[in-house]
C-alpha cells in the first residue's frame, strides 16, 4: 500500500504533492433512492444501465480514479448484487488498480443520508473526500476545486464544510436537468453560496434580505450553473447528517446548512468550472442528451474508443462524423450510418438502414430498411425490417418485429416483443411486469428500490397479453407510472422527466416553492415514522391525562418525538389535531354520537389548549391546523355538525385566529367535499357571524388598502350565503 | 517471495503508465511532452527486461511484444511508445546476434539476394540462452536512454547554422525542441520570431510567453493571417507529433496551412524532429481526432450543432525541405533509410 501511495503521488503532482500523506478519498452511492427509471431499474439497478455500451458507474469510477483518488467506497442498496458481481469482475478490483474499490451493501439506506451517516457510524472517511453518484457523467478535473477547498479549511479553521462543483451553461443547454434547474446566490469574492434554491418552474423567486446584508459588497446570483452533483465534503458532512437524522437528501443537507449558518456557523462554498462536461443521468431525457453527448466527444477522454475500462473486445474504431465501429460488425449494402453513431462489436445490419444519433449495442440484428434516430439499443436486441425507431430506448434482449414504429421517447424494457405491423405513440412504456404487480408492492415497499419486487409473483399471475397494445406476436404490458398518484409524484416518476410546465399558481411566491418541497419531502419519508409518531402522541396525552401532567412537559415529550421519529413542525401539528381530535373514538369506540362526541372532546381540548398554543404560532400554521380539522371531520361524515363547536371552543380558547378561520373558509374549497361541508349550515353561521363582527370592528378603524381588499371578499361572502 | 513481489511491483507500474497515457492530452491526466513518453516508455521497458522471468531472447521479446501491444493500444496517437518499444526490440536482437558471434554488419547490410533466401533470423533461433545477455541488453537499453536525453541539446546545438541575423522565422504552435531551437540561436543572434497561435488551444501563446522571456522579438499572429504573413517570412521552424516513414507529417492542426502557405511563397520548411519520432507506419490523408470544444455559442442551438475539432494534420513529404534530428539534416526523401537503421523490418507491425 504504501509504495502504491508513493507512486502515484509522483503520477499526480498537480493536486497531491503538497498535501498531506493521506490518501484522497470518495464515496460513491450506487443507489438513485427513487423509481425514475422503473420499470427498467426493475431488472438491473440504475448505476449498471450501459451508457454508450458501458456501465454508468464505470463513468463515475474512472473519473475518481482521474482525478486521484485512492480509496472509493460504493454504497449499494437496490440489487446491490448485480453492482457487487460487476465491480468485481471490472478494473477497478485488479490488485494493480490505483483507486481501491471498497463496496458496501446494506437493504437498510433509503436515502443519502442514510448512507453519509452509515459512513460516519463506520468512521471511513479521514479527510476530506469526494461525494459523487453512482451515475455522474464527467471529465471535470476538480483538483483545484480540491485544493481552494483545502486551503479555505486550512485558512478559516473547519468553517467550510462542502464544496459543490457546478458547470457553466446557460438556460436552455440540453444536459441543464428542468428538475435540477438551480438558482444560487454566491459572494463572488469568497465563493460562499448565500442562497439554493430549485426554480421548479417559478418565474418568480425570492431571496431573504439578510443574505445580502453582511459579508462582502459583492453578489452574484446564478442561474446559468448546471449542478454536476459533484461535491467535496469534509469529514464533517458525514457527522452533521448524523446529527440531524432529518436530512434525506444533498438538498436538505445544503439548505439546512444555509438556514442554520448562524448557528452552526458552517458554510458551503461553491466551484464553477468553465470547461469540462459533467451531467447526472436523472432521468431518462438526460440520459439520451448524456449518451449523445458522449458519441460527440464532448466527454473527452472518456470516449467509446478510449476502453477505459479495459475489457476484452469493447474496442471500437473511430471514423469520420463520429463513427464508433465495434470488431466484426457488419454492413448491408447502401445502408449509411449518418453521424455520431456507435456500434457494438457482433452486431450485423441490414441493407438500406439510415442511422444517425444512435447507440447500437453488442449482438445485436438489424433488419433491412430500418430507420434509427436517437435510438438507443442495449444489448442482444433484434430489429426486423421496415422498423422506425425515434428517440427511443430500447433495452436488453427486446425483439422489434417488422413495421414497427416507434415514435418518440417510447421505452421497450427487457425482452419486450412488440409488432409486427404497429405503430407505437408518443410516450409508451412497454415492460414484462405488469403494472397491476408494481402496485400492490408499494404498500410495503415505501418508494425504495430496495426489495426484491415480485419476481416470484410475475410468473403465478401471467396475464394475458393485449394484442392491441404490443402487436399479436407481442409480449408485454404497457406500464403506466402509479396511477393512483397526484400531479407532482407523477412528475417525479416520469420516466422521461420532461420539461416542467410553469405552475400558474406556484409564480407567486417562493413559499409556494418550498410548500411544495415540503410536500414531495413528506413524501419521502417512510409513511412508518408517521404513524409510529402518532401512535405515541397519542399514548403521551393519555397518560398526561391519567397522571395530570402539565402541559409544558407535554410539550417537551412531543418535542422529543418529533426529533426522535423525524418529522417535520407541520406534520406535528397535524397529527396532534388529529389525535386530539380523534381521542374520544379512541376511548370511547365510534358508535359515539354527536352530542357524546363533543361532550367528550371539549374538555379535553381546553385541557390542552396550552399544547396547542405552543405549536400554532405562524399565520400558515393556523391554516395547517385548520385542514387537518376539515381533513378529519371529512372522513367522520356522521358528526360534520360537530366541527362548528370544535371550532368555536378553539377559537375562544384563543387556538385559533377568526382571521385564519375567515382565510380558509373563503379559500379553502378543493374539491366537493369539502365544499359541501362548508355549506354545513352551522359553519356557514358561524362563520357569518365572525365575519359580521369583524367587519363592524373594522369599519371603526381607520380603513386601510389591505383591509378594504379582505373586505371585499367578506362581503361577497355574505352575499353568497 | 521476492520475485512475485518484484512482478506485481512491475504489473503496477505497467497500469500506472497506462492509465496516465490514456488519461493523457487531456486535462486530467499530467500533461507532458512525447520526449518524456519516450524516456518513461524506455525506462520501463528496461524494468521489464530486468525483472520479467525470461530465459531466451525470444521470450523477451515475445513478453516486450506483448506490453508494447497493450501501450500503443492505450493511446494509439502516441507513436512515440510505438517507436521505443520497436528500438528495444531492436536492440535485443542486435545483442542476440552479437552473443551468438555473427558480426552486425553482415545483418546490416542484406542485399536483395539474401533477403530472398535466408528470409533473415527465424523465431527458432532465439531460443539459444546466453548469461550475459541480460546485463548486455539492459545496457543497450542504458544507451538509448542516455541518447533521447541528449536529443534536445543535439538539435539545439545545429540552430545556429540554420538561423541567422535578422531573419523572420514563423513557427505554429509549441514544441519544446522547436523552442529550444530557437532559444539556442537567440544567445548569438538577433531575430524575428512570428507566431501562428494554432486555436483552439491556443498553445503559440504559451510559445511567444516562452520566447519573449527569453528577450526574443516575438509576435503572435491569428491562424487565418498565416499566408498573410507568410511573404515576409524567411524561413518555417516547426515541430512535428510523428514523422511517417515516407517523410511526411502529422503535426499540429495548421501545419499543413502552414506549409502549402512556404510553399506557395518558396520560404524553406524546416521540421526539428529527433530521431525517436520516427514511426514506421505510413499514413495517407487526414488523421481525425476531434475533441470536445467549450464554445460560446448560445446553446439552444448547442444540441442541433456538432462540433469537430481536429488535433493532427497529416503534410505530405513534399512540402518539406529539409529534417533536423538530433543525428544530423536531411531531405525527406532520406527517411526511410534512417527508419531502417533505427527498426529491424520484421518489427513493423507488433
Amino acid at each position: 500500500m504504501s509504495s502504491r501511495g508513493g507512486k502515484q503521488k509522483k503520477g499526480n503532482v498537480t493536486s497531491e504533492q503538497e498535501e498531506e500523506e493521506q490518501p484522497l478519498q470518495a464515496v460513491l452511492v450506487a443507489d438513485s433512492f427513487n423509481r425514475r427509471f422503473f420499470p427498467i431499474s426493475k431488472d438491473q439497478p440504475r448505476a449498471l444501465l450501459p451508457l454508450g455500451n458501458v456501465a454508468m458507474i464505470d463513468y463515475t469510477l474512472e473519473f475518481l480514479t482521474s482525478t486521484g483518488v485512492q480509496e472509493t467506497f460504493v454504497f449499494c442498496c437496490w440489487m446491490s448484487n448485480k453492482i457487487k458481481d460487476h465491480l468485481l469482475k471490472s478494473k477497478w478490483c485488479r490488485p494493480t488498480s490505483p483507486n481501491v474499490v471498497h463496496i458496501i451493501t446494506s437493504d437498510l439506506y433509503r436515502s443519502l443520508g442514510d448512507v453519509l451517516r452509515d459512513v460516519d457510524a463506520k468512521n471511513l472517511v479521514r479527510n476530506d473526500f469526494i461525494l459523487v453518484y453512482g451515475d455522474v457523467v464527467s471529465n471535470i478535473d476538480v483538483s483545484q476545486a480540491l485544493q481552494e477547498h483545502r486551503h479555505r479549511r486550512k485558512v478559516d479553521k473547519n468553517i467550510s464544510v462542502m464544496t459543490m462543483v457546478f458547470k457553466e451553461s446557460s438556460p436552455g443547454h440540453k444536459t441543464r436537468c428542468e428538475e435540477d434547474d438551480v438558482i444560487v446566490a454566491m459572494d463572488s469574492k469568497s465563493k460562499r453560496v448565500l442562497h439554493y434554491q430549485k426554480t421548479q418552474g417559478l418565474k418568480k423567486l425570492q431571496f431573504p434580505m439578510n443574505i445580502f446584508q453582511h459579508g462582502s459588497d459583492e453578489f452574484e446570483i446564478r442561474h446559468d450553473l448546471l449542478d454536476c452533483h459533484i461535491s467535496i465534503c469534509s469529514p464533517q458532512v458525514a457527522e452533521l447528517f448524523t446529527d440531524n437524522f432529518d436530512y434525506q437528501t444533498r438538498n436538505d443537507f445544503v439548505r439546512g446548512i444555509l438556514v442554520n449558518e448562524e448557528i452552526l456557523g458552517n458554510q458551503i462554498h461553491l466551484y464553477v468550472t468553465q470547461d469540462g462536461y459533467g451531467a447526472r443521468v436523472s432521468n431518462l431525457q438526460m440520459y439520451d442528451s448524456v449518451s449523445l453527448d458522449m458519441v460527440r466527444r464532448w466527454v473527452y477522454p472518456l470516449t467509446p474508443e478510449a476502453n477505459f475500462t479495459d475489457q476484452q473486445g469493447q474496442g471500437c474504431t473511430h471514423s469520420r462524423h463520429n463513427v464508433y465501429r465495434g470488431a466484426e460488425v457488419s454492413l448491408g449494402h447502401g445502408s449509411q450510418m449518418e453521424e455520431n453513431v456507435l456500434i457494438g462489436r457482433d452486431t450485423s445490419i441490414g441493407a438500406n438502414c439510415h442511422i444517425s444519433n444512435s447507440v447500437i449495442g453488442n449482438n445485436c440484428t438489424i433488419g433491412d430498411n430500418v430507420v434509427l434516430d436517437r435510438a438507443h439499443m442495449w444489448n442482444n436486441v433484434h430489429v426486423s425490417s421496415n422498423v422506425e425507431i425515434h428517440q427511443s430506448v430500447v433495452c436488453d434482449g427486446a425483439v422489434v418485429k417488422e413495421a414497427v414504429r416507434l415514435n418518440k421517447q417510447c421505452v421497450l424494457a427487457y425482452n419486450v416483443v412488440i409488432g409486427p405491423n404497429l405503430s407505437l405513440p408518443e410516450g409508451t412504456v412497454v415492460s414484462m411486469h405488469h403494472p397491476e404487480e408494481e402496485e400492490e408492492d408499494d404498500d410495503d415497499e415505501f418508494l425504495s428500490d430496495d426489495q426484491e419486487v415480485g419476481h416470484s409473483k410475475d410468473k403465478t399471475r401471467q396475464k394475458a397479453f393485449n394484442p392491441a397494445e404490443v402487436g399479436p406476436e407481442g409480449k408485454g404490458y404497457i406500464w403506466k407510472a402509479s396511477m393512483n398518484d397526484t400531479e407532482d409524484e407523477e412528475l417525479a416518476q416520469c420516466l422521461w422527466g420532461l420539461v416542467l410546465n410553469p405552475d400558474p399558481e406556484s409564480d407567486s411566491e417562493s413559499e409556494a416553492s418550498e410548500e411544495s418541497q415540503d410536500r414531495s419531502r413528506s413524501v419521502s419519508p417512510e409513511i412508518d415514522d408517521v404513524n409510529a409518531f402518532q401512535l405515541e402522541v397519542l399514548g403521551t396525552l393519555q397518560r398526561g391525562l391519567e397522571e395530570n401532567i402539565v402541559c409544558d412537559n407535554l410539550v417537551l415529550e412531543i418535542n422529543s418525538l418529533k426529533y426522535a421519529y423525524n418529522i417535520t413542525l407541520k406534520e406535528v401539528m397535524q397529527i396532534l389535531t388529529r389525535v386530539v381530535l380523534e381521542y374520544p373514538f379512541q376511548q370511547q369506540g365510534t358508535q359515539l354520537t354527536t352530542l357524546q362526541y363533543t361532550g367528550s372532546l371539549l374538555p379535553l381540548l381546553k385541557t390542552w389548549s396550552p399544547v396547542f398554543k405552543n405549536y400554532i404560532k405562524r399565520a400558515q400554521d393556523h391554516l395547517d391546523c385548520l385542514s387537518a380539522v376539515e381533513e378529519l371531520f371529512l372522513e367522520q361524515d356522521t358528526h360534520q355538525t360537530a366541527m362548528v363547536k370544535v371550532l368555536m371552543k378553539m377559537y375562544q380558547l384563543e387556538i385559533l385566529e377568526e382571521e385564519a378561520i375567515l382565510k380558509w373558509f373563503s379559500t379553502g374549497a378543493t374539491n366537493d367535499k369539502s365544499r359541501q361541508l362548508r355549506k354545513n349550515q352551522g359553519v356557514r353561521r358561524r362563520v357569518r357571524r365572525m365575519s359580521l363582527r369583524r367587519k363592524e370592528s373594522a369599519e371603526d378603524e381607520s380603513s386601510e388598502e389591505g383591509e378594504c381588499g379582505r373586505r371585499g371578499i367578506k362581503t361577497e361572502d355574505l352575499r353568497t350565503v | 517471495m521476492p520475485g512475485a513481489d518484484k512482478e506485481a511491483d512491475l504489473t503496477e507500474r505497467i497500469e500506472a503508465f497506462l492509465a496516465d497515457l490514456k488519461r493523457g492530452g487531456c486535462g486530467t491526466g499530467p500533461i507532458r511532452g512525447s520526449g518524456e513518453t519516450a524516456r518513461e516508455t524506455t525506462a520501463l521497458l528496461r524494468k521489464v527486461t530486468a525483472q520479467a522471468r525470461w530465459s531466451s531472447a525470444g521470450d523477451l521479446m515475445e513478453i516486450i511484444r506483448k506490453e508494447g501491444r497493450r501501450m500503443t493500444a492505450a493511446q494509439p496517437s502516441e507513436t512515440t511508445v510505438g517507436n521505443m518499444v520497436l528500438r528495444v526490440l531492436k536492440i535485443i536482437r542486435e545483442e542476440y546476434a552479437r552473443s551468438r558471434g555473427s558480426s552486425e554488419e553482415t545483418d546490416q547490410q542484406e542485399s536483395l539476394h539474401k533477403l530472398l533466401t535466408s528470409g533473415g533470423l527465424s523465431e527458432e533461433n532465439f531460443r539459444q540462452h546466453f548469461v550475459h545477455l541480460k546485463a548486455n541488453v539492459i545496457e543497450a537499453i542504458n544507451e538509448l536512454l542516455t541518447e533521447l536525453e541528449g536529443t534536445t541539446d543535439n538539435i539545439a546545438m545545429q540552430a545556429l547554422e540554420h538561423i541567422h541575423s535578422n531573419e523572420v522565422i514563423m513557427t505554429v504552435g509549441r514544441s519544446r525542441t522547436v523552442e529550444a531551437f530557437l532559444k539556442d540561436a537567440a544567445r548569438k543572434r538577433k531575430f524575428h520570431v512570428i507566431v501562428a497561435e494554432c486555436a483552439p488551444f491556443c498553445q503559440g501563446h504559451e510559445m511567444a510567453t516562452n520566447l519573449s522571456k527569453a528577450s526574443i522579438e516575438t509576435t503572435v499572429i491569428a491562424d487565418a493571417a498565416i499566408f498573410a504573413v507568410m511573404s515576409r517570412v524567411n524561413k518555417v521552424i516547426i515541430g512535428t507529433q510523428t514523422v511517417l516513414a515516407n517523410g511526411g507529417l502529422r503535426a499540429v492542426n495548421g501545419t499543413h496551412t502552414v506549409a502549402l502557405a512556404a510553399r506557395h511563397h518558396s520560404t524553406p520548411l524546416i521540421v526539428c524532429a529527433p530521431m525517436f519520432k520516427l514511426s514506421p507506419q505510413v499514413l495517407y490523408g487526414q488523421f481525425l481526432r476531434p475533441h470536445g470544444l467549450v464554445f460560446a455559442l448560445t446553446c439552444t442551438i448547442l444540441s442541433k450543432v456538432n462540433v469537430h475539432c481536429p488535433v493532427f494534420d497529416y503534410v505530405p513529404p513534399e512540402l518539406i525541405t529539409l529534417f533536423i534530428s538530433n543525428i544530423g539534416g536531411n531531405a525527406p526523401s532520406y527517411i526511410y533509410r534512417l527508419m531502417s537503421e533505427l527498426y529491424h523490418p520484421e518489427d513493423h507491425d507488433l
